[in-house]
């Protein structure tokens, strides 16, 4: 059973694939691995799916080195496809 | 050093950046302003970009950069500045500058500034053409192109 949720934040590219800038994620007390969100984002927006495999990944504000993170219930997950600013 | 560091939706002014590099010693002053421009798109032409940015982590790393130009180029003052949220063509997106004792440091100082702003902070932009369909820029394009 659900426990909570995950907020899953979508900035330039990602948001235009998915059309809103954030998306509640619900998840399990044990929480979801990043790889396996990222993997579910994918097959849920399949116009996302080019992004993410450009993307950066930030947890509550730290960027991720991996995808082997575990992420709970009340986490912030960012999406950060590659930057453009200027 | 003093650094002015601001993402924000309202209108950047050059006057208030060059007043923000304002310092004793400080005689060389760069400043650099990148602008929206009507770049040719697949539906016409781009009549705006929106940007977005990722506040927190922007801020972090825009502060890091500061600190950078500060202990590389010597700056005893830096502005960065860029907007957010919808800009049409013409209107500044991005300014830059830095204040140093000499031109040469300013000058380096500046390019640092602008290029690292690019590559390093999560900000993103995305274009509207005049169809009004979103396009977001790659980053292959970015390189050239958009502002400045």
């Amino acid at each position: 059973m659900p426990k909570g949720s995950v907020t899953v934040l979508l900035f330039g590219p990602a948001r235009e694939a998915v059309g809103r800038g954030a998306v509640d994620w619900p998840v399990d007390r044990d929480g979801v691995e990043a790889r396996d969100l990222v993997r579910s984002l994918g097959e849920r927006y399949p116009s996302l799916a080019p992004t993410l495999r450009a993307s950066r990944f930030v947890r509550n504000g730290e960027y991720l080195t991996g995808l082997s993170a575990r992420l709970r219930a009340g986490d912030e997950f960012a999406v950060h496809p590659p930057y453009g600013g200027g | 050093m003093s650094a002015s560091i601001r993402l924000t939706s309202r209108p950047l002014s050059l006057a208030a950046a060059i007043r923000s590099l304002e310092g004793s010693g400080l005689g060389g002053v760069t400043v650099f302003a990148g602008r929206v421009r009507p770049d040719a798109a697949p539906r016409g032409r781009v009549v705006a970009l929106v940007y977005d940015v990722h506040r927190a982590p922007a801020l972090r790393r825009l502060k890091e950069i500061a600190r950078t130009a500060e202990r590389r180029f010597g700056a005893g003052r830096v502005v960065l500045w860029h907007r957010t949220g919808r800009l049409a063509v013409g209107e500044v997106a991005v300014v830059v500058g830095a204040a140093c004792g000499h031109r040469a440091p300013a000058f380096a100082a500046a390019r640092y500034l602008i290029e690292e702003l690019k590559a390093s902070v999560p900000i993103w932009k995305t274009e509207r053409a005049r169809s009004g369909r979103p396009r977001p820029r790659r980053r292959a394009r970015r390189a050239g192109r958009s502002t400045g």
